[in-house]
């Protein structure tokens, strides 16, 4: 049962969205149909293509200027119709993640599939979500390449909605297997944990990007069995890492008048944000009591994630959030005689779990170094993590390319959705630009 | 070590199907017993996650499907409540343990062929179940009630601190009594929200909560379901709380649910709301007339913590940039020590450092003004105002300080020993090392000629 994208989302707008695609941008507005469809066509191509080349690159050369990096432009020609519906993979308040394939594809591509993450701009303004899904869209262009995150391949949008195209990963999320296998063995912990590490280090020390909603709902699984990072609707670029010459000259910009925007000149700086954001078993304290917070929420996160890993739930735990939130910032955490937890993996999650973020590891002097040292991680070899030497230790059933059964079904979209409205897109078109 | 008891179970019974039947071709028995087993047992489940879709999950407030983020955010509420309603149930039944945990040596999931996953539940297209509906099959060692279902994310408004951008905001003031704000203080005091707040914010946070008359009786202040943005605080009267099992309040005589608590003066209800906006838990209404609350929503709150934490960050910033000694530290690592800094305040005449003792932090003065002294002299040989430091040599080595500094006015100062500075950045030797640190002798009484 396919349909094309298209007739999903605009029924009865056919026309409108074809016509307000072509004049969204500026580029776009001096194009004719058929440069349009020629720069379509090789974009298409760099689409199927982009995975070709197996081998990861190195971190420094994932973190180049994304000016000079194919991987995570805004398309040019490139619309919904260009794209085939296979199924959903995910849904959220105002996001739905579908499963896509090339719409008319060179007979040498028709297996190639993709994930295609779909906002609807009237939803992303409602729920106050403007920044966040512009920090999302351009945190992911800086990291394209790396071999643990989702890879943005492209990103579009239309009279309603904006697109981003991600590499699809067709393990589905570590939370399925988790909470299926009940826990994980330490060694299984382990791979996944020294895998975030790298992400970790990569993201807050070469591109000083804070993650923020760590949790095994975000892991996904690529069919080798290793991590992709996904859902980066929270990341943020505070600023405080070593980047290369272009991003210290683009953090320096100056903040126009009436942005509404967190990210600006000073702030973007400082290191620190303050938007409580996250899921709430996995907020650091600092987050929780509005302290201003750094990248050293994601090690928090880490300590939580590799106690749910070993458990199967979370060390702290109620139906009521507020008294999940009291624990957090005043209960030590408390490991269960059932299963035997080891010393070294104890003594990690507990260094992690510091309120103190003077005592945080990760945080503290060496950084992510300091935490590949830490004995947890003993006898792991981190190049060949970063080169994916090993297959995962759980390898998801994937039959062919497309296969989307490691992923949860979902209902279809509800009928009588809010339109975007023409005064809508007046106040707030601008701020969709980037797409 | 035994062998688990629903293993056993399901072992025993297949015996005695092989006994009944006597099988010639036993391997294929086997496998096509368990595969009956497999499908019977999941569409069991899957029965029993449709018929009774609202188990548990409805008693979590604050995560249905409010300002999730996207992917993360994987499902409806009624989504969430299935699956964690499922799982609280399953716990209650003894199960059989048809997948293998990670545990065991021959954990894997194989590839393309009739793994877990294949047979009649690995289809793509026929809605079977996903693998996160394979619950867990014992409850031995797990939390009770533990909502096993995808958790959503939560966002508080993104906000921009004052001092960063054009507007002019400055928190509401609204005058109380001494006696008012000495009870609100009380209330308060204990809330983790409110309980690491400094003197200056907790004035602002209480000078910021707004009278809220509630003349009747019957009054809903909240209702369970709606969106929550204010935080309140009982001055006078009393409030019943209501919570009705399925999540919101519902029409009709019922539906408020049941009565679970009174609020006299002094308590407070709908904290959850000064984090991020999160459906309601309860519904809580005025028992009598002539009621007052005080009332503080979420964008004040946060506004007024985030904006002094973002004022003092950057004075510190500022006051460590002045420090030679830390000239060569980067932004980020100035970021890093005015993120550890730690706020004391002292009254006039408090001796903050004592000459001869071994010194183990340094301080920056944030307000007021303090003297150095040295033994033997009258007078003071160095004078610090706002924005001076002193005491950093200490950082450096042990050698015994060589002068006191005392207050003369009350002073507020930002502190950070040796050992936290070094669990930050290492040993300050290295840092030194990256150039040469000049010119203490002449500012610095403190460092011994």
């Amino acid at each position: 049962m396919h349909r094309t994208l298209s007739h999903v989302f605009h029924e009865a707008k056919e026309g409108v969205l074809h016509n307000a695609h072509l004049t969204h941008s500026s580029s776009r507005g001096s194009m004719s149909a058929t440069e349009r469809k020629s720069i379509a066509e090789q974009e298409k191509q760099f689409v199927a293509h982009f995975s070709d080349q197996h081998e990861p690159l190195p971190p420094e050369e994932v973190q180049q200027d994304p000016r000079n990096k194919e991987l995570g432009r805004s398309s040019r020609a490139l619309s919904v119709k260009d794209f085939e519906l296979v199924r959903t993979l995910g849904t959220g308040t105002f996001a739905r993640v579908w499963l896509v394939k090339l719409a008319n594809p060179a007979p040498e591509d028709k297996d190639k599939v993709f994930a295609l993450k779909v906002l609807r701009k009237v939803e992303v303004i409602k729920l106050k979500q403007v920044d966040h899904v512009n920090h999302e869209r351009q945190v992911l262009a800086d990291v394209a390449g790396h071999p643990f995150i989702t890879t943005l391949i492209t990103s579009f949008s239309d009279h309603d909605s904006l697109y981003m195209l991600l590499d699809y990963c067709p393990g589905g999320e570590v939370f399925s297997y988790l909470r299926k296998a009940k826990r994980f063995d330490e060694r299984t912990a382990r791979f996944y944990a020294a895998e975030i590490v790298l992400i970790l280090e990569f993201l807050h020390e070469r591109e000083g990007v804070a993650y923020r909603d760590l949790k095994p709902e975000n892991l996904l699984l690529d069919a080798e069995g290793h991590i992709k990072l996904v859902d980066f609707g929270f990341a943020k670029r505070l600023g405080n890492s070593k980047p290369p010459s272009f991003l210290r000259r683009r953090s320096f910009r100056r903040k126009k008048s009436g942005d509404s925007e967190e990210e600006n000149c000073t702030d973007c700086n400082s290191g620190e944000t303050y938007t409580l954001c996250g899921t709430p078993e996995y907020l650091a304290p600092e987050v929780i009591q509005s302290k201003g917070h750094t990248t050293a929420v994601d090690w928090w996160a880490l300590g939580i994630l590799i106690y749910e890993f070993l458990t199967g739930y979370p060390p702290f735990w109620n139906q009521n959030p507020i008294e999940i939130y009291k624990q957090i910032v005043s209960k030590p955490v408390h490991f269960p005689n059932e299963p035997q937890i080891s010393e070294e993996a104890k003594d990690i999650i507990r260094q992690f779990c510091t309120v103190d973020r003077s005592k945080r590891l990760g945080n503290i002097s060496g950084g992510a170094q300091r935490v590949k040292d830490h004995p947890f991680f003993k006898g792991v070899k981190w190049e060949d993590v970063y080169y994916r030497k090993h297959k995962g230790p759980i390898l998801p059933p994937v039959r062919y390319p497309g296969d989307a059964q490691c992923f949860d079904m979902y209902p279809d979209e509800k009928e009588g959705r809010e339109l975007y409205s023409d005064d809508l897109r007046r106040k707030w078109d601008d701020h969709f630009k980037d797409f | 070590m035994s062998l688990p008891s629903a293993y056993l179970k399901e072992i025993e019974s297949l015996n005695r199907e092989v006994l009944k039947t006597a099988p010639t071709d036993i391997l294929q028995f086997c496998a096509n017993y368990f595969n009956r087993r497999l499908e019977s047992e999941r569409a069991q489940f899957l029965l029993s996650a449709t018929k009774d879709p609202k188990m548990s999950g409805s008693t979590f407030p604050g995560r249905l499907g409010t300002n999730a983020n996207p992917f993360g955010d994987g499902t409806s509420a009624g989504k969430e409540q299935m699956s964690s309603g499922t799982i609280s149930k399953v716990v209650e039944e003894e199960e059989n343990d048809t997948i293998t945990s990670p545990t065991t040596p021959s954990f894997a999931f194989t590839k393309g062929g009739s793994s877990t996953f294949g047979g009649p539940f690995g289809g793509d297209a026929s809605g079977d179940g996903p693998p996160s509906s394979f619950k867990p099959t014992s409850s031995e060692g797990f939390p009770a009630h533990y909502g096993m279902g995808r958790r959503t994310s939560v966002s508080a408004e993104s906000l921009n601190p004052t001092a960063s951008s054009n507007d002019n905001w400055s928190p509401p003031f609204h005058s109380k009594s001494e006696d008012q704000i000495a009870r609100l203080k009380k209330s308060i005091s204990g809330n983790f929200l409110f309980s690491h707040l400094d003197d200056e914010q907790s004035a602002q946070v209480l000078g910021a909560l707004v009278e809220k008359p509630i003349p009747a009786k019957g009054i809903k202040v909240i209702t369970q379901g709606d969106q929550g943005d204010f935080f309140y605080v009982v001055e006078k009267g009393s409030f019943d709380v209501y919570v009705n099992p399925a999540g919101s309040l519902q029409p009709g005589m019922d539906g408020l649910g049941s009565k679970v608590a009174t609020i006299e003066p002094g308590g407070s209800f709908g904290e959850l709301a000064l984090m991020y906006n999160a459906p309601r838990a309860a519904t809580v209404m005025s028992a009598e007339a002539g009621c007052t609350l005080w009332a503080l929503d979420r964008i004040t709150f946060r506004r007024i913590l985030m904006d002094s934490t973002f004022q003092r960050r950057r004075l510190y910033e500022s006051f460590l940039e002045e420090v030679p000694l830390l000239s060569t530290l980067t932004r980020y690592e100035r970021s890093k020590i005015a993120d550890a800094l730690e706020t004391q305040k002292f009254p006039a005449g408090t001796t903050i450092i004592k000459e001869g003792d071994a010194g183990e932090a340094f301080y920056l003065l944030e307000s007021g003004e303090a003297e150095a002294y040295k033994a033997g002299t009258q007078h003071p040989v160095k004078q610090y105002k706002k924005g001076d430091y002193f005491g950093e040599l200490a950082l450096l080595n042990d050698a015994p300080r060589a002068a006191s500094v005392v207050s003369k006015t009350e002073v507020k100062v930002a502190t950070l020993g040796k050992d936290g500075f070094q669990r930050l950045l290492g040993p300050v030797e290295s840092i030194m090392r990256r150039t040469k640190y000049e010119g203490v002798e002449e500012v610095d009484p403190l460092h011994k000629k």
